[in-house]
């Protein structure tokens, strides 16, 4: 069951304060980078919420948040709203696309859920690619970040532009634990653990679903939002499975179902590929040596590792304490 | 659009079709067997691809096309033994992921040992021109690639229907743990028919390779549709594969020119429909 | 209460349930009996909702409820356990019982509130736990309790969800005489508004409980009947008893 525990709010903590001091002391390079991950992370906490807690591994998280960034630059260009409008709008559409499509989905179990989701991301970069209205191959160009001027804050810096992130990143972060922790996020997680059981108890499984995965969405559109806006240009590259592959690859390094351990996992596939690209043109090759590696080792992920590790230890810690008093336990 | 365009479109969309059925067939056949998606499927058909291309390059183009395939089988047996035999236990997730992580593995090979650049070979001096058929010109080349996915496809068949080996894969496919039981060497079992379902994807890569371009991500652009293909056809059916094939085929060239802007969408859509109400594929290789 | 009327099944060429017919009463505690194969687990499936009956009808409270969904009969109060045990592994024993007691209030589809933070629905894991012995587990991880507790907790998460009409799918399999006993003392002791349902095994704990008995022997209704009249029935000890001794 979902908890924030001490671990989880300390590294939350940690991180926050790490991604502030980042925002104040890099230069333009550490900014953007900054800024992708700052992106990554609320996609990944997206799919973390339906993948990690609920069991639906989705394989169309990228082409939600491209749904996201294309109902952001629609909004805006062809429907003329001010962009927090076109914002809100990308958002709630994004949501409803999710809903559907976890409605859908909702009874497909293992690998079919896998090849619906990645059917229906693939429908939405087929769609947007062969469409005029939406660019096509070219695109669309001349998206628009908010006028905070009122604030005194000039979004279209770096600096400004990072810091917005970073307060939507907190801000779903919020959003993302107070939605795991609500009846619905509940049963989400007793879905995952025994779907036949909790449609035996009165439940409607595939509303919870649909309605986690719509949840879900939301947040993958507000990453959308925020990466039109970040290169104030979008193409259909946002929405192919292999976005959505990469986001599912962050999870797993991260730590699959461990809330925090996603974002970890953006940090460093971001830091990593940064690096690597820097000594040799093959990132893929050693990402995917990294990928095989952490699936086969069987460990939850870096986060799900070290939590692994250290309930481990106080487990052991607390039978050592019970031990002199001569209750028998077992490890 | 008269009997020359339906019949020019027909031509097309059999050869799509073939070309698919070769990749589908090891794929869904893997998964019947070992409950195994190898996400990398499309990587090794790149990878006999550029085989291909090589060995056409200095020996010539029919030793390129029986080389490739035993390349790529090599390169199969070589994979089951660093990981998929290890994989066998894992849920369905790990395994997506871990061909997953192949993929980009294999890609980057491939550019490491052959570069960027798009690779190109010659259509065979037999194979070369065209020929009439009904009023239609049509390339030969794309004609062999049809009958050869036919055969391919025959073969295949009679060796499920009237073998010994074909019957251990059906009862395989049927129930692994009884067949375990009757005696049938299993794992032996697994490993040759992941070699044969690689050799094939092998193949698909030396077919394509005179019509296509032969590019790193060659292999991740044909991998939706093969995944599509078994997926409606019904993951584990040789019958299937053919089924999804032709579909995705005839869909796809036909949609292409009735219906463009929309081809790839109705393909997309079709799928869905057919996971939503038939969720187990339209010809499921268990009942 | 619970009403069942020709209920037909077939798998295939097998009638696994041939013209059913049962009604119980408010608050009647019903026991059906019947050799392996009798086609009881089926029986439950079909009132549960799991497998659609072929014809028949099954009334819950008067409301046909035939072609209802597994979670709407649910919500109607009809609770059921499992023959093998049906639960949330990897969750601990309160987190089982809160989400019955959530599902069954409403409160899993709340998007504001922590379902097993609300005070009704600690009321009732505190009182289920109490009532079947899992108070001292409630913490502990349900894939790390043995396996009575296990079986306890099944029906558990079936008394939670506060039902009207409860399934009982041989709640006493597995587990030793001394406890069986103590739990038909538990199942004795329950609101005697609760109508129940029970497969047993074993005939004479089924005694200890039922206010009549039903015994099926291939699918049918072979005897229907006050527990005195099921002990010294002829026929009865034929089709079996003969059986439940080779089994």
């Amino acid at each position: 069951m979902f908890r924030l525990s001490p671990l989880r709010l300390g590294t939350l903590a940690l991180l926050l304060a790490a991604a502030t001091g980042a925002a104040f002391a890099s230069g333009f390079a550490g900014l953007e980078m900054l800024t992708e991950i700052l992106i990554l992370a609320i996609l990944v906490i997206a799919l973390d919420m339906v993948a990690g807690f609920g069991g639906m591994v989705s394989l169309c998280h990228g082409a939600l948040m491209g749904a996201g960034a294309y109902a952001f630059a629609m909004a805006g260009l062809s429907l003329g709203l001010p962009v927090w409008a076109a914002m809100l709008f990308a958002v709630l559409f994004t949501g409803a696309v999710g809903w559907i499509v976890g409605a859908i989905c909702a009874g497909s179990q293992g690998i079919y859920f896998i090849m619906v989701t990645l059917a229906f991301g693939q429908m939405g970069y087929s769609f947007v690619f062969e469409s005029p209205i939406f660019g096509g191959d070219d695109g669309l160009a001349g998206l628009a970040r908010p006028d905070l001027s009122a604030l005194g804050i000039d979004l279209n810096t770096s600096r400004a532009f990072a810091l917005y992130c970073l307060a939507a990143l907190v801000l779903v972060v919020l959003a993302a634990a107070q939605i795991l922790r609500s009846g619905l996020g509940r049963a989400l997680v007793g879905i995952r653990d025994n779907e036949r059981r909790m449609r035996a108890l009165g439940l409607t499984v595939w509303r919870t679903k649909a309605h986690l995965f719509g949840l879900s969405g939301m947040i993958a559109g507000v990453a959308g939002v925020l990466a039109a806006q970040h290169v104030m240009y979008i193409s259909p590259g946002l929405l192919a499975w292999t976005v959505s592959g990469e986001a599912l690859v962050v999870v797993i390094l991260g730590g699959l179902g461990t809330f925090v351990g996603p974002i970890v996992g953006a940090v460093a596939f971001v830091v990593l590929r940064h690096e690597v690209s820097a000594i040799t043109p093959y990132w893929h090759l050693v990402v995917g040596l990294i990928l095989i590696a952490v699936v086969m080792s069987r460990a939850n992920g870096i986060f799900g590792f070290v939590e692994d590790r250290l309930s481990r230890m106080s487990a052991r810690r607390a039978a050592r304490a019970a031990a002199p008093r001569g209750e028998p336990h077992d490890a | 659009m008269d009997f020359g365009f339906w019949l020019f479109q027909t031509l097309n969309a059999l050869q799509l079709s073939m070309l698919l059925f070769l990749l589908s067939v090891g794929l869904t056949v893997i998964f019947g067997l070992m409950h195994f998606v190898n996400l990398a499927h499309g990587a090794l058909y790149a990878v006999g691809a550029y085989v291909a291309a090589t060995v056409a390059g200095t020996v010539g183009y029919w030793a390129g096309l029986i080389t490739a395939p035993l390349v790529v089988a090599e390169l199969g047996l070589l994979l089951y033994w660093l990981l998929i035999r290890r994989m066998r236990q894992s849920g369905p997730m790990a395994q997506v992921l871990v061909t997953f992580g192949l993929i980009f593995v294999l890609l980057d090979l491939t550019r490491i040992v052959w570069g960027d650049i798009a690779l190109g070979i010659e259509v065979p001096q037999a194979l070369a021109g065209r020929i009439e058929i009904g009023g239609v010109t049509y390339p030969v080349y794309r004609l062999f690639i049809i009958a050869l996915g036919a055969a391919i496809f025959a073969a295949l068949a009679l060796v499920l229907a009237r073998t010994q080996i074909g019957a251990m894969i059906r009862a395989g496919v049927d129930n692994d743990k009884m067949a375990a039981c009757l005696g049938i060497n299993v794992e032996r079992l697994f490993l040759a028919v992941f070699c044969v379902g690689c050799g094939l994807a092998g193949l698909a890569g030396a077919v394509a390779a005179p019509i296509l371009s032969v590019t790193p991500d060659m292999g991740l652009q044909i991998l939706i549709p093969t995944l599509i293909v078994v997926v409606i056809g019904g993951l584990g059916s040789l019958w299937g594969a053919m089924a999804g094939s032709l579909i995705f085929g005839f869909v796809q060239t036909f949609g292409a020119v009735l219906l463009p802007g929309l081809a790839s969408v109705l393909i997309y859509a079709l799928l869905a429909a057919v996971l939503i109400l038939r969720p187990a594929g339209m010809f499921p290789a268990r009942g | 209460m619970l009403e069942v009327r020709h209920l037909d099944k077939r798998f295939g060429p097998i009638h696994v349930t041939r013209d059913v017919s049962l009604r119980l009463e408010p608050g009647e505690r019903r026991v059906i009996l019947g050799p392996n194969g009798a086609g009881k687990t089926t029986l439950f499936n079909l009132l549960a909702g799991e497998l659609a009956p072929d014809a028949g009808a099954i009334l819950l409270g008067g409301r046909d409820i035939t072609a209802a969904p597994v979670a709407e009969r649910a919500r109607q109060g009809l609770a059921r356990s499992y023959q093998k045990n049906t639960l949330f592994d990897a969750l601990s024993v309160a987190e089982n019982l809160g989400l019955a007691a959530a599902v069954a209030t409403g409160a899993a589809r709340s998007i504001l509130r922590d379902c097993l933070a609300m005070p009704e629905v600690r009321e009732t894991v505190r009182e289920v736990a109490a009532r079947l012995h899992l108070s001292p587990h409630l913490d502990a991880t349900v894939s790390a309790v043995s396996y009575g507790v296990r079986r306890q907790l099944e029906v558990g998460l079936a008394l939670a969800t506060r039902p009207r009409v409860i399934l009982l799918d041989e709640p006493t399999s597995g587990i030793g005489p001394e406890m069986a006993h103590g739990f038909h003392h538990m199942l004795a002791s329950l609101p005697r508004e609760l109508t129940l349902l029970i497969v047993e095994h074993d005939m004479d704990l089924a005694f200890d409980v039922a206010d009549r008995i039903t015994v099926l022997n291939y699918g049918e209704v072979v005897f229907d009947g006050a527990p005195e009249e099921a002990r010294n029935s002829a026929m009865l000890k034929d089709i079996y008893l003969g059986s439940w001794e080779n089994a």
